[in-house]
């Protein structure tokens, strides 16, 4: 009985190290055709952000579909390599190493901000283009970031097109933020709070909430007390936004509930229910349901979906791929072999380029942001998100 | 009435609320552990695996919520009870660390078969409790209570009434009592005690699943919200680990702790406190506030 | 099948190396590790790399758990300590690499020491979970201390250098990283022939009876601490000089968990099993995405519906272990041993 398990436990074991054969370590560089452009990708697909990365790599696939339908890059197939990271920065940097090693990529997509950060210095090195899911405020900084670009305004961009709004909407208003005790949830915050500032915007309170506690109950109690007019949610994907606002409801706080990218996601606001109805929140792109948007980006990514609604995780990589690709078209152009430093020049100049309807506005990328936004109003009985703003250029 | 003073007693009114739920998934740890000796670390994944049962049944399968409770317990259920069998029941004899890690590979487990049947993304539960707010008369002024927090400290308290006459009364639950006192005694006197051992692991699973629709009542539920065991371990460590009465006063007390570090320090702070205060705990009263003793003879 | 042996001291009888074919393998297995960075990919440097870092960490897990008998889950933390040590000193005082990585040691050694002292009193299980206090409050200073660990945006720092030459490639790490394995290994191979590791082993066995021998039960379970943490905290060092930027998200208890794990995969109390089970935990996922990348070209959704089977996949392998195989890979290592020395006879 026991030998017989220690067999299975062997079989498996060696089927294990058989699966993988043959592995990268007889593999050097794999053949690759002239006709096609590999594109790394290194997305979440375990681990706490895996839905993010799993529409993503949708996003990513359709992305590829279309553009081959139409000619490819200069008559150039785009192939994506997709590889899972579980959203930790140790196994996204051994993803790059080997894909890197295997295929010549002029474009690589990372995970995280964690990750963006570590890999800069290789990248340089090697010299490639990098963007990624991340819209941190320290990576949109051409400077020490100088082949990083990211798909829509930064963080703490995000959260000065909220403010803008509010003091717009009311001189002096009391504002209160909330936002999670991680590196995401604290990146705009102290830049946010010196913004608020400026504006003349009063802020009665803050909110900092450990990563994964259920519980808001005590932290309800305190902003209740505070009476905020706006709240904004920073660091959030849904957990614990629904309740904040439901119990918010309940103690009667009459307070306007604002968010970041992540948590603007029409998708996660129906998951929240009707407390989330008349939630604003800025997104970086049209929300692929939205009436009057045309364009043959959008058309195609309805079409592809079969009318199944798509978070904007989905249009993130599609953003990313679009922008980076262009870089490449217009590098080959050109004649210029497509290193980091020529494509990332190549899509500084990206002006005014239309992005067939994913962005409702014409985008020009001068350094490493897209930097445009748009506030939108959920009305979840209609089941749309409306926009309440114009596109709005990020101040820096 | 002075604020301060009433920030004090709506604050700790909602730490106790809280606390209730520790205390719940705790008695779900404790049960196991009296009876078989196994630390569960996967008690927040058996919380996960509840509430996704809930949410399969009544959000996807679209049954009455009632209905989708009692099934999502008993499927709970019937998951501990089948790691006892085929699993646990296989380990006995081995050390109790081997047991321990056997559990956290068994989380990691249920993490995964998780993400394949229901994918990552969060979810909210189908709504199934009151949302009229408490509050509470306090002379002059009112503390605010959140309906949820009230509910389940209100059904919590009912589980709990129930787990006491289940322990004191019943046949069951008096052999369940004999086997956590002494194994070898419990076999002389008739007990079967791999009986009480599936019993305990199915009370306890079902415990750790309603505590876990009730948490995902509150804050929905995602793969990843496990991690809420780790906050029950350290109630259950500063309860004692073989003491019910442990699990509810360390619940009670480690929930009213949180809500105090949350009203006096910054609710960052809040998970930190408490282990600091486990830590100086376990120095003074290294079994816990009420768990036994261990006599070590050579 | 071998023939008898010569042993007539106790030393020979406690030599690492007892017959010259062994000394002739560990020959070949020097020349393979110095060898390997010529013919390997970027790739597996970085593997090497990696897997150097966690038989270092694991080694002093294993010192602590597998050879004094106390589990801890906060191990990770005290890599973190090192880590930030070692960041701090190269970007503050400017010191080299091969200062900052033994005061990585000697800091986490410290907190170690530190986290070790309820130990004293809290036994077994209540201790290997206060250990998760450990992890939490470490990491909770290394999220709220700005001034030394950069609050949540964490730290960067500059390339290790040697005589002005950056090393910037994990090629050029493996050169830090694995000679220190090899000494981390070394060193906790004899010092399980010394008093003190007979004085850990002892303490495992029964900590009263090692009482009552006259060991001195506090100075050793401290000193295992300190031991471990100063072992995590060189891995975490080494580790900071490969990705150059650490955030407190990079320490977690998922990281304390995978090294319980590994020296359990490798098998308790013994050297080997912590380098097997290191080298073992590394790959298995590298391998499984490896394969699932493969199927790629045939099954498009083969990465996103295969990946969740990688989180199964190291339940299964920390269950299956412990249900079939509770002294693990290094148990396999000397069965397959045992066969090819006595055959042709079989067991």
């Amino acid at each position: 009985m026991r030998s017989d398990r220690r067999k299975i436990l062997a079989g498996l074991g060696a089927g294990a190290v058989a699966s993988t054969f043959p592995a990268p370590w007889v593999r050097g560089l794999r053949a690759q055709e002239a006709s096609e452009i590999p594109v790394a990708i290194a997305s979440p697909m375990t681990g706490v952000f895996a839905f993010a990365g799993i529409e993503g790599t949708d996003g990513a696939n359709h992305f590829a579909q279309y553009l081959n339908e139409r000619g490819g890059i200069a008559g150039r197939k785009l192939r994506l390599i997709v590889e899972d990271t579980g959203y930790q920065v140790p196994q996204a940097v051994a993803v790059f190493n080997r894909l890197v090693a295997e295929y010549k990529v002029p474009l690589f997509l990372g995970d995280s901000t964690g990750f963006q950060k570590t890999i800069n210095e290789e990248v340089n090195r090697r010299g490639l283009l990098l963007a990624g899911a991340s819209f941190s405020s320290e990576i949109d900084d051409p400077k020490k970031y100088p082949l990083q670009y990211m798909p829509g305004p930064s963080y703490s961009a995000q959260v000065g097109m909220l403010l803008k709004h509010i003091a717009a909407t009311k001189k002096g208003a009391r504002i209160a933020f909330v936002h999670s005790d991680t590196e995401f949830g604290r990146d705009p915050i102290a830049k946010s709070e010196a913004y608020a500032k400026t504006l003349g915007l009063e802020q009665v309170e803050k909110i900092v909430t450990p990563p994964g506690s259920f519980d808001v109950s005590s932290e309800v109690l305190k902003i209740r007390r505070a009476r905020p007019e706006f709240t904004i949610f920073h660091g959030y994907v849904m957990a614990p936004i629904p309740e904040f606002m439901k119990q918010m409801k309940e103690a009667r706080v009459e307070t306007q509930f604002m968010g970041t990218f992540y948590s603007s996601d029409l998708g996660i606001l129906q998951k929240m229910g009707d407390v989330a109805d008349g939630y604003l929140g800025v997104n970086a792109y049209n929300y692929v349901n939205q009436e009057g948007v045309n364009g043959p980006a959008m058309e195609f990514i309805k079409k592809a979906n079969g009318g199944k609604y798509r978070t904007n995780s989905y249009l993130q990589p599609w953003t990313n791929l679009t922008l980076g690709t262009e870089a490449m078209r217009r590098c080959l152009e050109a004649g210029k072999e497509m290193t980091g430093a020529n494509l990332k020049a190549a899509l500084n100049t990206i002006k005014d380029y239309d992005m067939g309807g994913v962005i409702g506005v014409p985008i020009s990328i001068p350094g490493n942001s897209l930097g445009v936004g748009r506030i939108f109003r959920a009305n979840l009985k209609a089941g749309k998100m409306e926009p309440v703003s114009e596109w709005i250029k990020a101040e820096a | 009435m002075n604020p301060a003073i009433l920030d004090f007693i709506e604050f700790s009114l909602a730490g106790l609320c809280v606390g209730a739920l520790y205390a719940l998934t705790g008695i779900g740890f404790v049960v196991v552990y009296k009876a078989t000796r196994i630390i569960n670390f996967a008690i927040g994944e058996f919380m996960m695996i509840g509430a996704y049962f809930f949410f399969g049944l009544a959000a996807q399968a679209e049954l009455p919520n009632w209905a989708a409770i009692i099934l999502a317990l008993i499927a709970a259920g019937t998951v501990g009870g089948f790691l006892e069998r085929f699993i646990f029941r296989r380990l006995i004899g081995e050390s109790a660390i081997s047991v321990f890690m056997v559990t956290i590979g068994l989380a990691s487990i249920m993490v995964g078969l998780v993400e394949i049947a229901w994918t990552a993304d969060p979810r909210s539960l189908p709504t199934f409790l009151p949302d009229q707010p408490f509050f509470v008369p306090l002379g002059s002024a009112e503390a605010f209570l959140a309906s949820k927090n009230g509910w389940s400290f209100i059904i919590v308290a009912a589980i709990m009434a129930a787990f006491i006459t289940v322990f004191r009364f019943w046949r069951g639950g008096i052999a369940l009592r004999a086997t956590a006192a002494d194994q070898q005694a419990a076999y002389s006197v008739g007990i079967n005690v791999p009986g009480v051992f599936s019993f305990a692991w199915i009370l306890g699973a079902t415990t750790a699943a309603a505590a876990g629709i009730l948490v995902g009542s509150i804050s929905g539920i995602s793969s990843a919200m496990g991690a809420i065991g780790l906050s029950v371990i350290v109630v259950v460590i500063l309860g004692g680990l073989d003491s019910l009465a442990g699990a509810l006063v360390g619940g009670l007390l480690i929930g009213w702790l949180e809500a105090m570090a949350s009203l006096y320090i910054g609710g960052e702070y809040k998970q930190v406190a408490t282990f600091v205060i486990l830590l100086l705990v376990l120095v003074v009263k290294p079994y816990g506030l009420f768990g036994t003793h261990d006599i070590e003879r050579l | 099948m071998r023939i008898g042996s010569a042993r007539q001291t106790y030393a020979a009888d406690e030599a690492i190396f007892k017959t010259n074919v062994q000394r002739l393998w560990f020959a070949a297995l020097a020349v393979a590790l110095v060898l390997l960075p010529f013919v390997a990919s970027d790739y597996w440097q970085l593997l090497a790399c990696l897997i150097a870092v966690n038989v270092i960490a694991a080694m002093g897990l294993m010192i602590l758990t597998g050879f004094t008998g106390l589990v801890s889950l906060g191990h990770a933390a005290f890599m973190g300590v090192g880590a930030y040590t070692a960041a701090y000193l190269s970007n503050h005082v400017a010191l080299p690499f091969w200062l900052t990585i033994p005061a990585g040691g000697f800091v986490a050694a410290a907190v170690g020491a530190i986290f070790g002292i309820p130990s004293l009193r809290v036994k077994g299980l209540y201790l290997a979970l206060t250990t998760i206090a450990a992890s939490f409050i470490l990491q909770s200073i290394f999220f709220n201390w700005p001034a030394v660990t950069g609050g949540a945006r964490g730290l960067s720092i500059e390339p290790a250098s040697i005589f002005g030459h950056a090393l910037v490639t994990p090629g050029a790490i493996y050169w830090i990283a694995m000679p220190i394995a090899a000494l981390s290994v070394w060193w906790a191979r004899n010092l399980l022939r010394t008093r003190v590791g007979r004085a850990f082993i002892a303490i495992r066995d029964r900590d009263i009876s090692a009482e009552l021998l006259g060991i001195d039960l506090l100075r050793y379970k401290l000193m295992s601490f300190a031991l471990a943490s100063f072992y995590a905290g060189m891995a975490g060092a080494v580790w900071v000089y490969l990705f150059r930027v650490i955030t407190p998200e990079s320490f977690r208890l998922l990281e304390s968990i995978f090294f319980v794990a590994a020296i359990i995969v490798g098998g308790l109390g013994s050297v080997r099993g912590a380098i097997f089970g290191a080298i073992f935990m590394t790959l298995v996922p590298e391998f499984l995405k490896i394969g699932a990348s493969d199927l790629a070209p045939y099954w498009p959704d083969a990465v996103k519906l295969l990946s969740p089977v990688r989180t199964i996949v190291f339940g299964a392998l920390i269950v299956g272990f412990l249900m079939f195989e509770p002294l693990g890979l290094n148990e396999i290592w000397q069965r397959t041993r045992r066969r090819f020395a006595l055959w042709p006879f079989r067991t």
